[in-house]
């Protein structure tokens, strides 16, 4: 602080009448001279008028002041000025401090003139307290990197790059969208002249795109900004198109075989767009761009991780072999698992948060079974180029998952099958009406097909025998055999069957006696297998007793209702507690009832035994199906086990305890679902590659998917549709035998089921662009990059976006077809776009012989916070009613407004020509709007408020002059920046008149619609200012920053470490005596100051003990006011 | 404790006011060239952010005679240094505690998000603790 007496000057500014006209100014100088330490004290007229400011300087050298109080307006607009008076006096700029007498007194308290003028006493007092306690501070001086990034390239952006590029400056142009030219682009024609807008903006386009001092970064979004003002570090991702926009030749080939249609924003949902897409002919850059938004929900949720999508896109397009090729893939059983599995996919499908799941599992069964009917392709002998022989142990669904994949990957592969046929459970366990097996066959053969040995009888005793052989890798796939114990007395009575050994018995072709009441223990597949098993095997009465509710039931739930069907009873909450025999034969189970619970660690709810409630259940056999366990067989002798005896393996390799020996399937999850079988041997294949090859086996593993996020997921225009029923032969006809239930879809349902699919993820890699891309441009592989910009200024020019009133079904838009917004018109009367620029009415195609305007929808509307004018909407429908009269002149055309506003040069010529044209201007905003049910003509319903009469007139063709809405990453993008947004979501200026181009934060400018709505000149102009803003802190290099920053004192600092945890940017720094803040980075919040609880940590400026008397003076009485 | 205190007509609450530069001091700015009109009680502190506002400031105020404080930030994710204002949130609970331990009514002070353009907003939170604080009636400190 500053050691010398301070000798305060008070100026209190009249405003001319803005502050004077409330509080007695004279008053409050004279108030003021009565404080202690204030040496002089007026009132000026204006004290930031050349006068007042020479008045305050001749008082500093008269009085000899060394501080300086204003009081006047509001410091951040004032400070600076009142700063530099007192610099060019001699005095530190810093020794200041500014009274906001009119934002916060007069303005506020027009009414109470005497409060009014006791606030601005008590303001002045306290700012005295403040003052005489200020210090000198010295500005710091920053560089300022001679770049800058222009975030945003519609007409604003562009123009703002241009000139900073020309006037010598290294630009960075990052846009969002695939190519340049924001909103403007899309237009047809602009106004007042009616020039054609790519005309005029196609050539500064191209010339961003050739400029050399402007990097233009398409695609790419803004992640992250660190640094300050002349130093800002920007993490910008640069989105992949998937293709090579350097190799991508614009021939537009993968754009006629994507099969993905998509509505097309840059048509207003007009007309449809492919998942590969390029905006608009004269994008620049030129280059397509495959729209893939990640992994969707079914593929991400199949733990084979099949693509689903692409094979559903494919059946749409009735490219079956191409489809089954996708499913093939990933997996070896397109016909199996079509059957068995329990479809995971179905449960995350984004439809089912719709209406109803796409029934994917019948879509892939729908591919096997077609194929089976026209003749399958021969499979081709895979070339071994790989010599080390692997030995897979199990020929059941993961053994032969991993050996496909090996098979693939050019390995000879062994698989080593102990019973007679291979299929494991598939073949053993699941019964043959519902898994024919002439399919599993099929499936198994096209697996030897590509070269693999299966050698079936064939048992392994020991992993030595097989490494003995010559086996460099061996992967264990031996199931889960054996049937789990109920552990009830009597369970080993006669007419007691354990669900695998029944199954198994019955799959062999062996022959068992049921009696004819039987029950099943269980709720699994392997209960309901049992229980249809033992209908058909002729049990009179079959009861399959489960001890949760039927929702909890783990089997397919379609399973159970064909069950149902078939005649099987279901007795749920019940679980046996002892059989009842006579001379060792099952006479009757002893059960109890249950209750749910809490939910278990499954998430499903826990059964409970109700007490007293037991009961008999006369039975001839019982069938229990309570789980499965590993069998105990040589070969897995001295590998580690689990609690459960399962094998213990490493999660994501699954290498066992033995090096190079790797297992999966039930043997080491213990009893799962196919798929998850089929998925472990998946995983084990790519292990096994690794491991042959010397490479980590768990380097990158798991791979991380990208999952589209639901609310991606456009749902909007979706449609309710019926999920496809599978067909199954009569319950009345499945007696007795083993004929497949389930017929398979055909081909016409299965073609409608797949248009139900929503192309979650946009793209599904069915990758049919990537054989016609004649230059190879295509890489699906290709991923997300990752820049740093190091620049000196920032200009976001981030524009609008047309209110889409969808939402509210304003004037029956998206229920009327022939109500259209005035974007999508423009998108009709545009060469360029889905008519060639024919005016045509949605519903029929014919070019409407009545229009009618209805302006201000969504604008100046209270209702939904939308309460201001466009400013654009009347020039534009002006424009376009010319437009079509000039195409069709016999077009009546009316424009319901509540006013024409026409600003400024030009636009009431405009005015004037649509007058003159014929189009009639009604003053009245339309009540309703009424489909003419036929014509699909609409009566509008209005009120002429000129006339007072009421108007009900017909037009072809209702076009809503919507409004114009900041864009949705807006807020997002002021938080990155830490820049503000005013109350109806637009990036709010520094100032609205005198720093229209200022953000809030230093070095950071705003151009163009981000603002507000703007026509196209403004928004030039715009991002002219903003890039001078720009450049004049460029040009000169430096730039002075205020030198409040956070001191530690650190003969009081305890090293608690607090203010590091806090500090938001990282500015502390050391230990010890070595603790300081780093002031180059320090931005002057004080938080650690107010949060040391030493009280080592103070704010330069605002320092606590300039504070605290400021603080004290606020809550004391002055001025003679009584309390 | 203020049983012998007798409210007069004339009596005006004191109000100190800790406002951020950046969100609710510009709105305050804004209320002004709005003209939207508010009690004249409160006595605007600038200060660059609620996160500065050390606790003891606000029982400095309390001390010193004030019959509330008010404390307006940026709204939460919209602080100009990240997360200064959070951290004013989080010591806000310690200090109405603290408050009220000192048997103070934690009614007196009041923390409010107010951004640049909710000028309205910050007004009406002027209002509202200037009318629970007239309400309470002085603040005076047991001793006193």
């Amino acid at each position: 602080m500053s050691t010398e007496e301070p000798r305060i000057g008070v100026f209190v500014c009249h405003c001319g009448l803005n502050i004077a006209g409330v509080v007695e100014c004279k008053k409050v100088a004279d108030f003021a001279a009565t404080l202690p330490d204030v040496a002089y004290s007026v009132d000026l007229l204006f004290a930031c008028s050349d006068d007042g400011q020479e008045h305050i300087k001749e008082a500093i050298h008269e009085h000899n002041l060394n501080r300086v109080i204003v009081a006047s307006c509001t410091p951040r607009t004032h400070e600076p000025v009142f700063r530099q008076c007192l610099e060019e006096a001699g005095l530190n700029p810093y020794l200041y401090d500014q009274v906001n007498l009119r934002e916060h007194v007069s303005w506020v308290h027009m009414d109470e003139k005497e409060k009014a003028t006791q606030k601005a006493l008590e303001l002045v007092a306290m700012s005295v307290e403040r003052a005489k306690r200020l210090e000198p501070l010295e500005r710091q001086i920053v560089d300022v990197i001679p770049k800058c990034a222009v975030i945003g390239a519609g007409v604003a952006g562009i123009s703002a790059a241009l000139d900073l590029a020309d006037a010598g400056f290294e630009t960075y142009l990052i846009e969002k969208r695939p190519t340049i030219g924001g909103q403007m682009a899309l237009l047809d024609k602009v106004f007042p002249q009616n020039d054609c807008a790519i005309c005029i903006l196609g050539p500064i386009m191209s010339r961003v795109g050739r400029h050399p001092r402007i990097t233009l970064l398409p695609y790419s979004e803004l992640e992250t900004v660190n640094g300050h003002v002349g130093n800002f570090r920007l993490t910008v991702r640069k989105k992949t198109r998937y293709i090579h926009p350097d190799i991508c030749n614009g021939c537009t080939d993968c754009e006629q075989v994507c099969p993905v249609s998509t509505p097309n924003s840059y048509e207003f949902w007009l007309t449809d767009r492919k998942a590969v897409y390029r905006p608009f002919p004269q994008a620049v850059p030129s280059s397509y761009t495959i729209d893939k938004k990640g992994i969707p929900a079914c593929r991400f949720s199949c733990p084979a991780h099949v693509n689903c999508q692409g094979f559903s896109t494919l059946i749409k397009e009735k490219r079956f072999s191409e489809a089954l090729d996708i499913v093939r893939n990933a997996i070896p059983f397109a016909g199996v698992l079509g059957r068995v599995c329990t479809s995971p996919c179905e449960a995350k499908c984004e439809r089912g948060a719709f209406d109803e799941s796409l029934s994917i599992r019948n879509l892939h069964r729908f591919l096997a079974d077609y194929e089976r009917e026209h003749g399958a392709t021969k499979v081709e002998k895979i070339k071994k180029d790989k010599k080390e022989k692997i030995a897979v142990v199990g020929a059941g669904p993961a053994g032969i998952a991993c050996a496909y994949d090996l098979a693939k990957l050019g390995y000879p592969v062994t698989v080593f099958e102990a019973r007679e046929e291979s299929g494991g459970l598939l073949r053993w366990g699941i019964p043959e009406y519902r898994l024919p097996r002439d399919v599993l066959r099929e499936e198994i053969s096209r697996v030897e097909g590509l070269g693999v040995k299966i050698l079936t009888g064939k048992p392994v005793k020991s992993i030595a025998s097989l490494r003995n052989r010559g086996f460099k890798a061996v992967f264990l796939a031996t199931g889960a055999p054996v049937s789990t114990k109920l552990g009830v007395e009597g369970e080993d009575a006669k007419g007691v069957f354990h669900a695998l050994d029944f199954l198994n018995q019955v799959n062999s072709g062996e022959s068992v006696d049921l009696g004819k009441k039987v029950a099943i223990i269980g709720g699994g597949n392997a209960a309901v297998d049992s229980a249809r098993v033992a209908k058909r095997l002729g049990a009179r009465t079959v009861t399959l007793i489960y001890r949760r509710s039927r929702v909890e039931m783990p089997a397919i739930p379609s399973e159970i209702e064909e069950a149902e069907k078939e005649g099987v009873n279901l007795m749920l909450l019940a679980t046996p507690i002892g059989f009842i025999m006579s001379d060792g034969v099952l006479e009757s189970i002893r059960c109890i009832k249950m209750r749910l619970g809490e939910p278990d660690a499954s998430g499903r709810r826990r059964p409970i035994p109700i007490p007293e409630s037991e009961f008999e259940v006369r039975v001839d056999n019982v069938i229990i199906a309570v789980g499965q366990m590993v069998s105990p067989t040589s070969i897995l002798k001295g590998l580690e086990v689990t609690q459960w005896d399962t094998l213990s393996v490493d999660p994501i390799t699954l290498q066992t305890s033995l090096k190079g020996v790797f297992a999966g399937g039930d043997v080491v999850s213990g009893p799962t679902t196919v798929v998850e079988a089929v998925a472990a041997g998946i995983e084990a294949a790519k292990s096994i590659d690794r491991y042959v090859r010397g490479v980590d086996l768990s380097e990158g593993r798991p791979e991380i998917l990208r999952l589209v996020p639901s609310a991606e997921v456009d749902k909007t225009r979706a449609e309710i549709a019926e999920r496809a029923v599978m067909p199954t032969i009569n319950a009345k006809l499945r007696k007795s035998n083993f004929a497949e239930v389930e017929t398979g879809l055909a081909l016409k349902t299965a073609v409608a089921e797949a248009e139900r699919c929503f192309n979650c993820a946009l793209c599904s890699e069915c990758n049919l662009c990537i054989e016609v891309c004649k230059p190879n441009a295509i890489d699906h592989s290709l991923v997300d990059e990752f820049v740093e910009l190091d620049v000196g200024t920032i200009i976001l020019a981030t524009g609008f976006k047309p209110y889409d009133p969808s939402e509210t079904r304003e004037f029956g838009y998206g229920a009327f077809k022939n109500v259209i917004t005035n974007a999508q018109l423009e998108r009709l009367t545009n060469a360029a776009g889905p008519t060639h620029g024919k005016v045509k009415r949605p519903s029929d195609g014919m070019p409407p012989k009545s229009v009618a305007f209805v302006q201000c929808v969504g604008s100046r509307d209270r209702r939904v916070n939308q309460d201001y004018c466009c400013y654009t909407g009347c020039e534009n429908s002006l424009k376009q009613a010319t437009q079509i009269k000039e195409k069709y002149p016999n077009t009546e055309i009316s424009i319901f407004a509540m006013d024409i506003r026409t600003h400024g040069l030009g636009y009431e010529g405009l005015y004037r020509r649509a007058r003159e044209m014929g189009v009639i201007i009604i003053k009245g905003r339309p009540s309703e709007i009424e489909e003419i049910p036929g014509t699909r003509s609409l009566k509008v319903l209005a009120e002429d408020l000129y006339t007072g009469e009421r108007l009900g007139t017909t037009y072809e063709l209702v076009v809503l002059a919507s409004a114009l809405l900041p864009n949705d990453d807006t807020k997002d993008l002021a938080r990155k920046l830490n820049i503000s947004t005013g109350e109806y979501g637009y990036l709010m200026e520094a100032h609205p008149k005198l720093r229209p181009v200022d953000s809030f934060r230093d070095g950071v400018f705003l151009a163009g619609a981000c603002l507000g709505p703007m026509d196209i000149p403004k928004a030039v102009a715009y991002g002219k200012a903003a890039a001078a803003g720009a450049q004049s802190l460029m040009a000169p290099g430096k730039f002075q920053v205020e030198p409040i920053y956070a001191e530690i004192d650190t003969t009081l600092c305890n090293d608690c470490d607090l203010c590091n945890d806090l500090c938001p940017y990282s500015a502390i720094t050391g230990e010890g005596d070595e603790r300081k803040v780093m002031y180059e980075i320090c931005q002057g919040c004080g938080t650690c100051a107010a949060a040391c609880p030493q009280m080592a940590i103070d704010m330069r400026h605002y320092r606590s003990e300039q504070l605290m008397p400021q603080i004290a003076a606020a809550a004391r009485i002055h001025g003679g006011m009584k309390k | 404790m203020t049983a012998t205190v007798t409210i007069s007509k004339e009596w005006i609450p004191r109000i100190a006011a800790f406002c951020c530069n950046w969100c609710s001091y510009a709105g305050a700015d804004l209320a002004g060239t709005s003209r939207i009109q508010y009690p004249s009680a409160v006595r605007i502190i600038r200060v660059n952010c609620t996160g500065r506002v050390d606790p003891e400031f606000v029982l400095n105020a309390l001390d010193k005679g004030a019959d509330g404080v008010l404390v307006s930030g940026c709204h939460p994710g919209d602080c100009h240094y990240t997360s200064g204002n959070l951290k004013m949130r989080a010591r806000w609970t310690l200090l109405q505690m603290a408050v009220e331990q000192a048997g103070i009514n934690p009614d007196r002070i009041r923390l409010q998000w107010a951004s640049a353009s909710e000028g309205q907003k910050f007004a009406d939170g002027v209002r509202e603790l200037t009318e629970k604080v007239k309400n309470l009636g002085p603040f005076r400190r047991g001793w006193q």
